[in-house]
């Protein structure tokens, strides 16, 4: 399983700090923490850190993703020729466009592409999936449960016969 | 009739359902909602905090005076209603976790803040992936926000917490608790504190639902703005004493509260004209239906009289019938989640 360039960064930054925040990895890694956190739920699904009392620190796929000494100078070799074929192309792409070879897209393409004036039925997106959110407030200090909330009973009264006449009708709309 | 099960079921000799949970996630309270024996108890928390001088000496102030804080990291925040009264002391603003119904994305607390609300509400699950039922806003007709996010995340926290969360349109939650004589038929109408919910059910199904962004914190900024006061002092007048039957011999602010009254109610009925006469096959409806009221915008007295007045000016293309408030108007939402979590949690 490989990282992407902010996984590691992220996981590297808590191998630095050992137990940190997503707010003090957002301020390491320059990323706002929302998007830290939402990075951060990943790798703890991944196994590359362990979540407890609002900190992060690494697990076992995460010391393992370390980079090594030599592993280091292996990528800034490759990251040179990388970047010097991308330039490469950069320049040749540049010279295209200048001669103008570049073809416009018809707008025939376009709705092709984009679905745009297209009378097929609209997308349908799933949204019934699983959306882990952490308890964030654990890292927090308080003390609302020692002075309790504010509380008010009142009588069920036909509760019951409300839940009962409910499921009924869902019964009968089903059956019809 | 449904035979009572036993103790092991989910419902006890007496036939009462005692499983499942409602929670109302509004954006001035939290609410939730749970059966124990013949009484519904009612849990609930202001969504609220002020940031204070985070020092050992102030917490313990707090903490003799039984004012509720959170600590995170170096800051010390009061919450609740506490919250409010401290920002009218010192004549600022209070946070709110939640803004126009949704965790707000400009309140960089908001999450760790609703977490820790939600949590203190609800509880422990009384049983394994106990069913709660939690509301959610409608689409907004008048705002480019999506309630995609919100409603994932409190789902994905109700989750951690051990629950199997459901959501449940907040107007619809209206219906649900007080319209079961009328076959769970009418227009639930939720003026909470950041949005209008409105949901018309026929036979406890949703025809139409959806929100607009103007409720009670848009007529406190706009009464703000127009008599120079801060939003909080102008929400705790109208909390505490608005009347808006009152005629003759009111204060300024009361004269500017009553205005945007108006211009809310007249706002949220014309929305609703609009989106009956979009809808393309309405069900046939046999009698008038009612119209229910609730929320805590909708308390000041006289709120149920000059909606009913304005709807006779303005009239609806359906048969309206009988326009009342919720027999609990703070209450009705998490009790109508309770109502569908209890339904629910009595078939499995």
């Amino acid at each position: 399983m490989t990282l992407s360039g902010t996984e590691a960064e992220i996981v590297n930054c808590v191998a630095v700090v050992k137990q940190a925040t997503k707010d003090r990895i957002g301020r390491e890694v320059g990323f706002s923490s929302e998007y830290i956190g939402f990075l951060c739920r990943i790798l703890v699904r991944k196994g590359y850190l362990l979540f407890s009392q609002g900190r992060y620190s690494l697990a076992e796929a995460g010391i393992k993703a370390l980079p090594s000494e030599e592993s280091g100078r292996r990528d800034r070799e490759f990251i040179k020729e990388v970047a010097g074929e991308l330039a490469r192309e950069i320049r040749g792409e540049m010279k295209r466009t200048a001669r103008g070879l570049r073809r416009p897209v018809s707008a025939g393409d376009m709705k092709k592409e984009t679905m745009m004036g297209s009378t097929e039925e609209p997308i349908k997106i799933c949204t019934d999936y699983d959306y882990p959110v952490e308890d964030e407030s654990l890292a927090l200090e308080s003390n609302i449960e020692k002075i309790g909330t504010q509380v008010g009973k009142e009588n069920s009264g036909d509760m019951d016969r409300t839940v009962r006449l409910l499921k009924t009708i869902h019964e009968r709309g089903r059956k019809k | 009739m449904t035979k009572p099960k036993d103790e092991k079921g989910n419902e006890n000799r007496k036939g009462q359902i005692n499983k499942g949970k409602g929670v109302d996630i509004g954006t001035v309270f939290v609410k939730c909602a749970y059966k124990e024996g013949d009484e519904i108890v009612f849990k609930s928390q202001r969504n609220a905090f002020f940031d204070v001088e985070h020092t050992d000496f102030t917490k313990k102030i707090l903490d003799n005076s039984k004012v509720k804080y959170i600590v995170k990291e170096d800051s010390l925040y009061v919450v609740g209603d506490d919250a409010l009264e401290f920002a009218n002391m010192f004549n600022k603003e209070t946070r709110r976790p939640l803004s126009k119904g949704v965790i707000s994305p400009t309140e960089r607390e908001a999450l760790p803040m609703i977490e820790m609300l939600i949590k203190s509400v609800i509880g422990a699950p009384r049983c394994q992936g106990e069913i709660a039922y939690f509301s959610v806003p409608g689409e907004p007709l008048d705002a480019e926000f999506n309630i995609l996010y919100h409603i994932k995340t409190i789902e994905g926290f109700l989750e951690t917490l051990g629950y199997s969360p459901k959501p449940v349109n907040e107007a619809h939650a209206i219906v649900l608790s007080e319209l079961a004589k009328e076959e769970f038929t009418g227009i639930g109408l939720s003026f909470g504190g950041g949005m209008v919910n409105v949901c018309l059910s026929f036979m406890s199904v949703p025809v139409f639902k959806f929100s607009v962004a103007k409720s009670g914190d848009w007529i406190d900024q706009q009464v703000a703005m127009a008599v120079d006061e801060t939003s909080s002092r102008v929400s705790a007048i109208k909390e505490a004493s608005l009347d808006l039957s009152k005629q003759g011999d009111v204060s300024k602010i009361e004269s500017a509260l009553s205005v945007y009254y108006n211009h809310l109610i007249e706002y949220v009925i014309e929305n609703i004209k609009q989106e009956i006469t979009k809808a393309r096959r309405l069900p046939r409806m046999n009698r008038p239906i009612s119209i229910i009221l609730s929320g805590g915008t909708s308390l000041p007295t006289g709120f149920s009289h000059r909606f009913r007045k304005i709807l006779e000016r303005l009239k609806l293309p359906i048969p309206i019938g009988s326009v009342r408030m919720a027999s609990q108007p703070l209450r009705t939402v998490a009790k109508g989640a309770l109502v569908a979590a209890s339904a629910d949690e009595s078939r499995r």
